[in-house]
């Protein structure tokens, strides 16, 4: 390929700005967009053919800044000074100006060829905000141009932009701080002349004053004597601003920003309250807002679950013939049998991804792409924080419910890895819908509805008990909730279902392997005839303690591949779905609290080995299949007592 | 106004000086009621928080206004810097304002 003709060119910008709508319209690929900020947590990169040219693009994670050393953000600052792209278009949320200016100007300092997007100029027109597009150009020296990106409209004069753009190295006006403060940096500037590092020497001399840690420590291996001069300087200049000189910095930036805004934003004030401040007041308020949560989350659980329930009883009419057409044409000696089990497997999935997971993850979707995800972070903040985490954890939570395994994986949005650990811990005791099917199947169908409700509060209380011991073990400290709160929009068919596919793909790809091949191995073994002897081995903690039917050993162990085959194969063993003729109510009861706390499954265990470490998973695997029997115990003595 | 005007302008009307001890009469963000807006005097708490929260444009100078909080001390829905910002409550207790 002619090597002129390749250009890449990176996408950066803070959460919620486009980013991803932007990445999606240019190469197809189907990044996962939010309404709510952070969402893109590894890099994405697709690739997009325009006038002969072949144009790479990697977009970053949504990132505030360039100087607080999260993760995201030194990934980001290293990919935009190491890899040297071609262009880095920054995603400008035109609705948010100032706050995204303060990241632009940090960009500019890096002195990398700039091209502005200013997105969502729809939104910002409908809110009554206009940009001057060709002042914030002239003020800023460098392109701006407007864009949608949900549409698409602006983005080819983007790329034409991109194509057309001389290589240049930075003529640009720079913007300036303070007189000490630039009297610092020149000072510290002309002391590192030479240095032998790939960045620009006025934003090493910016960065130093701003004591950041890694750069300081790249100076001070090569000019040690310019370390000495930064931090000379930075004590003269908190000297003169009784302020840290970070701050100060950061100060002096977010005003320049707040001046520009003034300079290029007009925004008409004498409207009425809008429609979407007024679903705001309504959603976010003292009362109605905890009212609302509680019918709109329980609404969407139920009609998921009613759905769920009717489309998993055609699914099961059309299986259970597939199975004796298997028997009969296929046979059912062992390898047949073997065979069988695969096919179930398969089935099985299909079973509780289409009923329940797929229209569970579609609500959801319409919820969080319609923005009402941020109302309930908002409003469960405080609750959260008696578990030691913040309000966005709600969201992970959410997740779980329909599956643990994207809700493990969506607790990469919370900002620390202690609040991570104990988010994902917390979000394996959420009942999962396969753990739904199992307690309205069981406890809801022949103990009383009223049971199967209690049991998914008495899952929370229990949440919150774990929560907040936790915390307590975790040593470090809580993270204070600081969130963007995004605008209510008209939820997009295109982007929800998407995300509901990427959703679903995790559960797919991630679940659907280790449950098919695990299914097999205890099929084997079942088939091998061992699982009598396995029952006997087990029967001290489920007769005994328990006071389950033997036969549930077997279940239990199948269960960890999925807990709704407990209820599947609960039916099989004891030759009826009539639960109430083989077991009590406090049998029922007891089986359902273990299968909802034991094991997360084992599609969850591989993700807590992924995101945490093999350790760290098998003592949580350990610790809560501990946890749940003797909690199972105590709950089938409890009721002994109550229910007879 | 041309950009070195901005910044002439900028070095001038910066809000720098006041001690974390200068609180006399100050009143913390979440101590606002619904509504009411202020200017912030300053930000008090750890590096990484205050840098936090300047990338964000709360800093000294900024009017912010409470839009609204919630039960218990929970967090608190702000507008600043043109754009709306939930904070939780122990840092809305470290950014002390001064009530316009």
């Amino acid at each position: 390929m002619n090597e002129e003709k390749k250009i890449n060119i990176v996408l950066a910008g803070q959460g919620n700005s486009g980013k991803s709508a932007i990445f999606n319209y240019l190469t197809g690929l189907h990044q996962h967009i939010g309404n709510w900020a952070g969402k893109t947590i590894e890099k994405a990169e697709g690739t997009l053919f325009y006038r002969d040219h072949t144009i790479d693009v990697l977009d970053l994670p949504g990132i505030y800044s360039l100087t607080t050393l999260s993760d995201e953000e030194l990934i980001s600052r290293e990919y935009i000074i190491k890899q040297n792209p071609d262009r880095v278009i920054n995603v400008v949320d035109s609705t948010n100006l100032e706050r995204s200016l303060i990241f632009t100007l940090q960009l500019l300092e890096l002195e990398c060829p700039l091209i502005i997007a200013l997105n969502m100029t729809d939104l910002a027109k409908r809110k009554g905000i206009t940009v001057d597009s060709k002042k914030l150009q002239g003020l800023l020296n460098v392109p701006v141009i407007a864009t949608v990106a949900s549409r698409g409209s602006g983005l080819s004069k983007i790329i034409d932009r991109v194509i057309d753009m001389k290589p240049c190295k930075s003529t640009r006006k720079i913007h300036k701080y303070g007189k000490e403060i630039e009297q610092g940096i020149e000072k510290i500037s002309n002391r590192l002349s030479g240095i032998d590092l790939p960045y620009p020497l006025r934003w090493i001399a910016i960065k130093m004053l701003e004591k950041d840690g890694d750069i300081t420590a790249l100076v001070s291996e090569r000019k040690p004597e310019a370390v000495d001069e930064a931090l000379r300087i930075a004590a003269e200049i908190e000297e003169i601003h009784g302020h840290d000189s970070p701050l100060v910095i950061a100060d002096e930036r977010s005003l320049l920003a707040s001046r520009i805004t003034r300079e290029t934003v007009r925004i008409a004030r004498d409207r009425k309250l809008s429609l979407n401040e007024r679903l705001d007041a309504l959603t976010t308020h003292k009362v109605t807002g905890y009212l609302l949560m509680i019918l709109i989350l329980g609404g969407m659980f139920l009609s998921v679950f009613s759905f769920g329930n009717w489309f998993s009883e055609q699914l099961d009419s059309v299986f259970s013939g597939l199975h004796k057409w298997w028997n009969a044409s296929v046979g059912t000696t062992f390898w047949p049998a073997l065979g069988w089990s695969a096919v179930e497997s398969v089935l099985a999935l299909v079973q509780i991804a289409f009923p329940y997971i797929f229209p569970f993850y579609i609500l959801l979707h319409v919820l969080e792409d319609w923005g009402y995800i941020a109302r309930i972070s908002f409003l469960m903040d405080k609750f959260m924080h008696k578990m030691g985490i913040h309000g966005k954890a709600c969201i992970s939570f959410i997740i779980g419910l329909g599956c643990n395994v994207p809700g493990c994986l969506s607790c990469r949005i919370m900002e620390s890895r202690r609040e991570r650990f104990i988010t994902a811990v917390l979000v394996t005791l959420v009942p999962c819908s396969a753990v739904s099917v199992i307690v309205f199947g069981l406890v809801g169908k022949y103990v009383g509805l009223l049971w199967a409700l209690g049991l998914y509060v008495f899952a929370m209380i229990l949440i919150f008990i774990v929560g907040k011991i936790s915390s307590k073990l975790m040593i470090g400290e809580p993270v204070e909730l600081i969130m963007p709160m995004p605008d209510y929009k008209t939820p997009q068919i295109r982007t929800i279902l998407s995300q509901t596919w990427d959703s679903l793909k995790e559960f797919i790809y991630i679940a659907a392997p280790i449950v098919i091949v695990s299914g097999i191995v205890i099929q084997a073994i079942n088939l091998a005839g061992w699982m009598p002897a396995i029952a006997s081995v087990m029967s001290p903690v489920t007769v005994s303690w328990l006071g389950l039917p033997a036969v549930t050993g077997i279940l239990l162990i199948f269960g960890i591949l999925r807990k709704e085959l407990i209820l599947v194969m609960l039916a099989a063993y004891l030759g009826t779905t009539n639960f109430n003729e083989v077991l009590s109510s406090t049998q029922m009861i007891t089986l359902a609290v273990v299968s909802m706390f034991y094991v997360p499954c084992v599609a969850t265990i591989s993700v807590l080995w992924k995101e945490y470490g093999w350790k760290k998973a098998l003592v949580i695997t350990l610790a809560e299949t501990a946890f749940a029997i003797v909690l199972a115990g105590l709950v089938k003595r409890g009721l002994d007592v109550f229910m007879v | 106004m041309k950009f070195d005007q901005i910044i002439v302008n900028m070095s001038n009307g910066m809000h720098h000086g006041h001690e974390a001890g200068e609180r006399a009469g100050g009143v913390s963000l979440a101590g606002l009621e619904d509504g009411q807006t202020g200017v912030i005097v300053s930000v008090t708490g750890g590096k990484m928080l205050t840098k936090r929260l300047a990338d964000l444009g709360i800093t000294a100078g900024k009017e912010v206004k409470v839009i609204r909080k919630t039960l218990f001390s929970g967090p608190v829905q702000v507008e600043v810097a043109g754009s709306k910002l939930v904070i939780g409550w122990g840092l809305a207790s470290k950014i002390m304002v001064e009530i316009r």
